[in-house]
């Protein structure tokens, strides 16, 4: 049997459309596993109703990284063909929800992510203008759309086996390398984008954009209830009023 | 802001793949501000201000960690309705008008429109979510049945309610930005100096934060040392 891969694989990419705070990303996974379930429906086993219950497990509650939920989607949609009982892929599910949000979260949105965004930040500062934003969607979608094949492909090929696909060598590899070059990307970027951005600034905007900053990095981490966003906001619509005001 | 309808109608349709791309489809991370600057500065036939307003944007993304069910503001339509406020202090200046410092102008203020924004894309976002729960709860009895159309038609309707969340969002962020143009007017170069600092001063706060919580405080911390002297040996030589 050839599985429909790329059918699902397309859902994939929608699989947080439908992102709720009761199933979370469950509806989504539901809907990518389902051409997996098809065979279940042709095969006529119990007149359908073994891919009616599958498609309804499907979309039961799950959380977890998005790019890696094709691990999920495969090696649930293999389980139900290989006839492991429902109570089986439930507790796949169940288990599969942490350790696939911690491994994506590391390797994506802490790595992959900063890495890529930070070194496109640099490359802006130094004049590569649109070309490095082009570079930038080129660069990390290969690697996105390639974790994401990865993942569907590994969940279908190793089933209820699944946490095998998790210590695959260039998962592991991937992940202690990361963070790493993420941190030189991102300790890299920060001069080169603050030297572009206040180049065209007068010198004293310059020493209050420093004493500011400064400022602002102390207080964002002694205050944790104080986000990026309520500083942000403060200091621009204070200078806003400031400006208005003073003739 | 002195864009045709044509072009109006242009960013409000990006904006709403931008806030689509955000979480619903595909996140191909056209939602970051940079990606979301660059088009809208393209639409705008300035791609200068859609980058500077895209860095600015994309180092306050760098606090936000998008992990679990964690809230946090949207910066992608907000970035498009920035990009129309710098875009619009540009033309102003080439016209006469507004103040007069090399670059992009108005570039606090179109930070200040963003983060506005990025807040009203957050909370709708949360209020979306709230409002899809509803729905898939009602729908319980088919989707325990296991049924297929409804499973696929509740998650169409999702995506396409969270389109018209995207456009409201951006169209409301366009709005502010036609508020925002009466205000460059008003302004010396002296204000919009102190505005453009303020908005980097606070943008670096954000992302110095934002990175030291993703490097974490072990062996990373180093690397970002080490990256911190490149970057600044960088700078000096460039």
């Amino acid at each position: 049997m050839k599985p429909p891969l790329g059918a699902s694989l397309l859902r994939l990419f929608a699989v947080q459309g439908s992102w709720n705070y009761e199933r979370m990303l469950g509806l989504g996974v539901g809907v990518a596993e389902e051409p997996l379930l098809r065979d279940l429906r042709s095969g006529n086993r119990d007149g359908g109703s073994a891919y009616r219950a599958a498609v309804a497990r499907a979309a039961h509650f799950f959380n977890a990284h998005p790019y890696l939920c094709g691990l999920v989607v495969g090696a649930a949609a293999r389980a139900e063909h290989d006839g492991a009982p429902p109570e089986q892929v439930e507790r796949l599910r169940r288990a599969l929800c942490g350790p696939l949000g911690s491994i994506g979260d590391r390797l994506v949105w802490a790595g992959w992510l900063p890495l890529t965004s930070a070194l496109t930040v640099a490359a802006v500062a130094l004049g590569a203008g649109g070309r490095a934003v082009a570079g930038f969607l080129l660069v990390y979608n290969a690697g996105h759309v390639a974790l994401r094949w990865w993942a569907l492909r590994a969940g279908w090929r190793h089933g209820a086996r699944v946490a095998v696909a998790l210590h695959h060598p260039v998962i592991v590899r991937a992940q202690s390398l990361v963070g790493p070059l993420a941190a030189i990307a991102a300790g890299f970027c920060l001069p080169l984008a603050a030297d572009w951005l206040a180049g065209p600034l007068p010198s004293w905007a310059t020493t209050v954009a420093a004493l500011l900053g400064a400022a602002g990095f102390i207080a964002l981490l002694a205050a944790p209830r104080l986000t990026a966003q309520r500083l942000g906001l403060v200091l621009t619509a204070g200078a806003l009023v400031i400006g208005v005001a003073w003739p | 802001m002195t864009a045709s309808v044509a072009v109006l109608g242009a960013l409000v349709l990006w904006g709403t793949l931008v806030g689509l791309d955000l979480v619903s489809v595909p996140q191909m991370m056209i939602a970051r501000p940079l990606v979301a600057g660059a088009g809208a500065g393209l639409l705008l036939g300035d791609l200068g201000a859609g980058l500077a307003v895209g860095v600015v944007l994309e180092l306050f993304q760098y606090a936000i960690l998008p992990v679990g069910a964690v809230r946090y503001p949207e910066y992608g339509p907000a970035t498009v309705a920035a990009v129309a406020v710098a875009q619009a202090s540009g033309g102003m200046a080439a016209a006469g008008g507004g103040g007069d410092h090399g670059g992009v102008l108005a570039l606090g203020l179109a930070v200040l429109v963003g983060l506005i924004t990025g807040m009203a894309g957050g909370l709708s976002l949360h209020q979306l979510r709230r409002l899809n729960a509803r729905v898939v709860h009602a729908a319980d009895a088919a989707l325990e049945a296991g049924d297929p159309t409804v499973l696929v038609r509740l998650h169409a309707a999702a995506i396409g309610r969270d389109a018209i969340r995207a456009a409201l969002v951006t169209a409301f962020g366009l709005g502010l930005a036609w508020v925002a143009r009466f205000a460059i007017g008003t302004l010396t170069a002296r204000d919009l100096a102190l505005l453009d600092s303020v908005a980097i001063s606070a943008a670096f706060a954000a992302a110095a934060t934002g990175l030291l919580r993703v490097v974490g405080t072990g062996t990373n911390l180093r690397w970002l040392a080490a990256g911190l002297v490149l970057g600044m040996l960088t700078a000096w030589l460039v």
